[in-house]
């Protein structure tokens, strides 16, 4: 993402990280009304006409923007004291649970908090972008009464204004760049990247490339703890790192705090992701000062130079271990095509480029007004850190602890009286269907030959079903028992990699073999 | 050219729309369906202009089926569309667009009103209504 060629000419590192100008130089330029301000667009033009050597002669803060949407949101807030007084034990604003394992009249409103009436169309991300509008909140509350807090029930409205505080602290803002999803099956599948159609349908991603903070200050030479930020249309500042932070990988984080009640709902949305849950979009904005000619060099990183892969969503797997299914640039995916297996496949965002470019043109018109002047972070962001999955160190019953491989199978060509006999016989339900191949061809069940029988179908291969739902033995019964609910069905058959049959799992074996997760054999 | 169909009990439970196929040849597409024994409803897009689209409408009326043009297929609520995209690569019929300034196009004429933009949209700014 570095550039090693400046105007032309090789620069030492000494050269390229000697400081051109201080923020103290800066601030005091802002307040003359004499500092060149400019939006990260223009900084990438400016570099093309001119050379990062002369931008970075003539540029004193290239303003960068984002907005999209940050689950890991949320508000401190404090209610203040009713009489008598309470010590809320659990508390909802308009239905949506609030955090309260904190003192007795603060709580923490998480953006993915579900209504507990409305579910996925309000949560957490709306009752915030409500409250920013002035709107009336319900807020209800229940304790189980003490001595000094004996009052267990509230139920009142308020607004923002009667908050002592309402302080926006997001864990996790602002990543650096973000995978794109796609999806490889055969049916729709509505996730947190937005509706996915099947066999690589289309593409979608997130994060503004070339206007994201993060990439145009990806050493870490500005940014710290302290740094002035726009934050959802007021102010803000990074307080350190975000969570899952993975600077060396080019996925940096932030964790940003902000006075709410100054803020605006332009800026923050509340959002649905269809089936998926509530979030909130943040627009976020950050000054990157023009200190030496490295950041001048990354100020000025263009889409194209930003690498994104995309990941196959298709596969129910930790994020990290979804195949990639092509790697690309945002240049790329903004395009609103990329080729995936010969055929295009429509790309499109799920943040907002066009508000991205907002935040940072409203972020420079603020410092040309000499309205924010910019900070100097008391320690710089890490640049260094692993991001680890979560181990599962208890044993977790596979489907391998529960199917049964004494699996009985029929072929095509099958007289249907026959099989039916089979089943009865065997007392079973369900009857993978294979070919000479001993491969997977269909699936019969005791209700399909039911139905064959009342007709006149003689052959299997006339009634079997062709789309098998099946399994593999190293899944987690959990994954497997939310497929086959979804799928209305009441048995899969485990195959291998090569699509034979070596076993069968039916919700008798789940329900029979498992108790309190754990299996009994 | 889409349209709503609504058939009365009287005529729900004859072949009128395979009949209008078959007498002008144009393939009309069934959108949505709603049919039971008292009423019918249906949403089809008619690829025909002009005295194509005139006579095959007076096929219908003649029929006893009530026809009415959808003028406004999808809305969408500028104030609250953010111009994320989220809509645009699911949309089947490549519909929906990015302006040159990143705002969210809209191109009617491709749009088959089935509904996935809807659902697709985070802010809930797009209604069919």
């Amino acid at each position: 993402m570095q550039r090693e060629v400046f105007g032309g000419k090789y620069l030492s590192k000494k050269e390229k990280t000697e400081t051109i100008r201080s923020i103290e130089e800066i601030n005091e330029k802002i307040r003359c009304g004499d500092a060149v301000i400019i939006t990260a667009e223009e900084m990438i033009k400016l570099v093309e006409s001119s050379g990062v050597e002369i931008a970075a002669k003539e540029v004193d803060v290239v303003t960068s923007g984002t907005f999209g949407a940050m689950c890991s949101s949320g508000v401190f807030l404090n209610f203040g004291h009713a009489d008598p007084p309470i010590k809320m034990t659990h508390c909802w604003l308009n239905d949506v649970p609030v955090y309260k394992g904190v003192a007795a009249v603060d709580g923490y409103l998480g953006a993915t908090a579900l209504s507990e009436t409305l579910g996925f169309e309000y949560g957490g991300g709306h009752v915030i972008e409500d409250l920013v509008s002035g709107k009336e909140i319900e807020l209800r509350a229940e304790s189980y009464g003490t001595d000094c807090y004996p009052r267990r029930h509230i139920e009142t409205v308020i607004t923002i204004d009667d908050l002592n505080q309402a302080m926006l602290l997001n864990p996790r803002n602002c990543y650096q760049r973000y995978d794109a999803a796609t999806n490889s099956t055969d049916r729709v599948l509505y996730t947190y990247m937005g509706t996915l159609l099947p066999n690589y349908g289309n593409i979608t991603f997130s994060g503004a490339g070339q206007l994201n903070p993060l990439c145009k200050d990806p050493n870490y030479e500005t940014l710290g703890i302290g740094t002035r930020i726009f934050l959802g249309g007021g102010i803000g500042y990074i307080i350190g790192e975000g969570t899952q932070h993975s600077p060396s990988g080019g996925f940096g984080t932030l964790m940003v705090k902000g006075d709410l009640k100054q803020m605006s709902n332009r800026y923050l949305r509340g959002s649905t992701f269809y089936r998926y849950g509530v979030s909130l979009y943040v627009g976020i904005g950050i000054p990157i000062p023009i200190i030496n000619q490295r950041v001048a060099s990354t100020a000025a990183v263009k889409d194209e130079e930003i690498a994104v892969s995309i990941k196959d969503y298709g596969v129910p797997s930790r994020p990290d271990l979804r195949l990639v299914v092509k790697e690309v640039s945002y240049s790329d995916l903004r395009s609103g095509k990329v080729e995936i297996k010969g055929k295009d496949v429509p790309s499109s965002s799920l943040s907002s480029y066009k508000m991205a470019v907002e935040v940072s043109e409203v972020l420079k018109k603020w410092i040309n007004e000499g309205r924010f002047f910019l900070t100097s972070p008391v320690e710089l962001l890490p640049r260094q850190r692993v991001f680890k999955p979560l181990e599962i160190k208890r044993k977790e019953p596979r489907v391998s602890d529960v199917m049964r491989t004494d699996v009985i199978t029929a072929n095509p060509d099958d007289d249907v009286k026959e099989v039916a006999k089979k089943l009865v016989e065997k007392g079973i339900d369900h009857l993978p269907v294979v070919d000479e191949a001993k491969k997977l061809i269909g699936i019969v069940t005791s209700w399909d030959l039911a139905r064959a029988l009342a007709g006149d179908k003689r052959r299997l291969a006339e009634i079997m079903t062709k789309r098998v739902i099946t399994v593999l033995q190293n899944e987690s019964i959990d994954v497997v028992a939310r497929r086959m609910a979804k799928h209305n069905i009441s048995g899969v058959p485990v195959v291998d990699e090569v699509n034979h049959v070596i076993g069968i799992v039916t919700t008798d074996d789940i329900s029979k073999k498992l108790v309190g997760g754990r299996t009994t054999i | 050219m889409i349209v709503r169909l609504i058939y009365s009990p009287k005529v729900v439970e004859k072949p009128i729309l395979a009949e209008v196929i078959l007498k002008t040849g144009v393939p009309v597409n069934i959108l949505e369906a709603k049919v039971n024994a008292q009423k019918g409803e249906l949403v089809v897009s008619i690829p025909a202009k002009g005295k194509t689209l005139e006579k095959i409408l007076g096929f219908f009326k003649e029929a006893g089926v009530t026809a009415q043009k959808f003028t406004k297929i999808l809305q969408i609520d500028y104030d609250k569309c953010t111009s994320c995209g989220a809509c645009i690569s699911p949309c089947p019929t490549k519909a929906l667009r990015f302006e040159p300034d990143w705002t969210l196009g809209f191109d009617e004429e491709k749009c088959v009103a089935c509904r996935t933009c809807v659902t697709a949209c985070p802010v809930r700014a797009i209604t069919v209504p």
